[in-house]
């Protein structure tokens, strides 16, 4: 069991229906989309988590879709505690994710312990405690056999009463009440400074949940990202620090970070993966080797984008099916681009053999990228991905040392499940060089993403004799033969077409 | 013409503070000669569902139904004065 969780490929899938157990400790998949791959495997069945964060993080929607999930994929009942938003109202907004409340309640699935704000004036005369909270809980348990249980927030609890010790009170009861039936619960708690306080002082967090996931918002370049913090998760493993995350029209989804695998398991010198360029593939010793990333560095224009098509193409003719990652481009566009060179990507989409992944160019970020790649490999079974390109990650906010980073991950993936990819990079030094000295001004960005790749082709423009001429060199193919001849080469309407040597 | 006051009062087993509410409750309805009052009293152990429809958490909690609108006073009803006050009875009486 434990062996299985290390590879990447499974643990990505969040609706395993499966108990896993890892010290000792039982787990229970959430079902919400990557926070199970975060907590390796899920939460520890009948525990206690809290969710913190502040207005508009997303708290009642990771509560709502933990009841939900739980539910639907699990076979189990819950019990949805509301201090804040009335039924009615929470039954109407998690519509919008397709999720239907009602009809769990009819089925006998859900059933609300409603505890939001009405009309009545309330007046504390004299001593009390909040037992009927518990044995409302306890009522509404039974009434399902309910084994989650979400509880929605603690802030407003507070704010209700004007003693804070019986909150707190009545909060250390039904945890332990919740951990001796065994049910599995999510409670959120606003971050604001009061209920902070007050949680930290009396030991909530640090004694009472079993762990803590702080929800948060922080402002990118052009918007706001969410992220989530996982601040403890007592007695199992959880990958750690941070994760980001989206809510979109299906709930919510979050990603995490992809383990580098250093098990360079599925290379092969063998086995080439070629471009189906007459000569190029030649020059390479065959083709790309599999499991290896090239990069294809050029200036506007010497076609790079062009090349990546003809990898896709040759792969998909070779019954290698292909991921291409959009990213200077709009997806219509590099389709109709490649219409115009007879591809028709549109088909081999409609066949389930090409998958497009197209990323929002503002605030992009490493770890969703690459789920968002690897989710697209295992979905269509690809052998061959291309990157197109690198360098418009680099600009889009991600800073070099993340493109590093990134790509140090990638590899580890791609390495790991045999996958040959070609990147673009787009180059403005190797332009016009002069007679003699035509690699004479790598740039140094390039050069120091050289030991990450496993190869590099150069496209470069000469200008000689009134004329803009197109040269390429493989410059580098690790642990492999390669040409080092310098080679011309053109771009007509069946795409690259690679000439002569080059001599002067 | 006296007022009708229907009272509901919600208490959880046997706790100091329910018996505390209740015979406070009793001595103010003894003592409170003009209005009408009816009382109801709830274990909740035993009838969850009347807690969940009222929207209960604390114990004790005296509900009044009638006349509207709805006021609910949470605690032990200790201080018999601000218990009146809390339920409009002095100004019931002073129509």
């Amino acid at each position: 069991m434990a062996s299985k969780l290390k590879s990447s490929a499974p643990k990505l899938k969040s609706h395993d229906k499966i108990s896993l157990v890892s010290g000792g400790v039982e787990k229970t998949p959430t079902g919400i989309r990557g926070f199970d791959a975060v907590l390796e495997g899920g939460l520890p069945k009948g525990r206690t988590l809290l969710i913190t964060g502040s207005t508009g993080t997303g708290k009642t929607v990771f509560a709502n879709e933990f009841l939900y999930r739980g539910i639907k994929d699990y076979n189990e009942n819950g019990v949805y505690v509301t201090f804040e938003e009335h039924p009615a109202d929470i039954i109407k907004n998690v519509r919008n994710f397709g999720w239907d409340l009602d009809s769990l309640i009819k089925e006998d699935k859900l059933v609300f312990v409603d505890a939001s704000p009405d009309e009545t004036i309330n007046k504390e005369i004299g001593d009390y405690n909040l037992s009927g909270l518990i044995e409302r809980i306890k009522y509404a348990i039974g009434k399902v056999d309910a084994k989650r249980i979400a509880i929605d927030s603690l802030s407003m609890l507070f704010a209700k009463f004007s003693d804070k010790d019986i909150v707190r009170q009545v909060i250390f009861n039904i945890c332990d009440e919740l951990k001796t039936l065994g049910i599995t619960s999510v409670i959120t708690s606003e971050k604001t400074s009061d209920t902070e306080i007050s949680l930290l002082r009396t030991g909530v967090e640090e004694y009472v949940v079993d762990g803590v996931v702080e929800l948060a918002l922080i402002p990118g370049q052009q918007q706001f990202l969410r992220k989530m913090f996982i601040k403890k998760i007592r007695g199992v493993g959880y990958r750690s620090g941070m994760a980001e995350f989206d809510i979109s029209n299906k709930g919510l989804e979050i990603f995490p970070k992809i383990e580098v695998d250093r098990i360079v398991s599925k290379t092969d010198f063998k086995n080439r993966e070629m471009f189906g360029v007459k000569g190029v593939d030649d020059a390479m010793g065959g083709g790309i080797p599999q499991g290896h990333m090239v990069l294809i560095s050029g200036n506007t224009g010497t076609g790079k984008t062009l090349f990546g098509m003809h990898f896709i193409v040759q792969g998909i003719r070779d019954g290698k099916n292909a991921v291409y990652v959009a990213m200077d481009e709009p997806v219509e566009q590099v389709k109709k681009t490649a219409r115009e060179f007879g591809f028709d990507f549109d088909k081999y989409e409609r066949e389930g053999k090409l998958i497009f992944v197209c990323p929002s160019l503002i605030d992009i970020s490493n770890d969703k990228l690459l789920f968002q790649i690897v989710n697209a490999v295992n979905e269509v079974g690809a052998n061959r991905v291309v990157i197109d390109s690198i360098s418009s990650l680099q600009s889009a906010t991600m800073d070099e040392e993340a493109v590093r980073q990134f790509l140090i991950q990638a590899s580890g993936f791609f390495k790991n499940k045999g996958i040959a990819c070609v990147m673009n990079y787009l180059s403005g030094a190797n332009f016009g060089a002069a007679k003699g000295q035509l690699l004479a001004e790598l740039e140094t960005n390039l050069m120091r993403l050289s030991p990450i790749v496993d190869g590099i082709i150069l496209l470069i423009f000469v200008e000689r004799g009134q004329r803009v001429k197109r040269i390429l060199n493989i410059l580098k193919m690790r642990g492999s033969w390669h040409s080092n001849n310098i080679f011309q080469y053109e771009v007509n309407n069946n795409g690259i077409l690679l000439g002569e040597r080059y001599e002067e | 013409m006296p007022k009708e006051c229907i009272l509901r009062l919600y208490i959880l087993g046997s706790n100091a503070a329910s018996e505390l509410a209740l015979a406070n409750l009793r001595d103010i309805i003894a003592k409170e000669t003009k209005t009408i009052f009816k009382l109801e009293v709830i274990d909740i152990r035993k009838n969850p569902q009347l807690a969940e429809n009222d929207k209960i958490i604390a114990v004790p909690t005296l509900i009044r139904k009638l006349p509207k609108p709805i006021r609910k006073i949470i605690g032990d009803l200790s201080d018999i004065e601000k218990v009146l006050l809390g339920l409009d009875i002095i100004l019931q009486n002073g129509k």
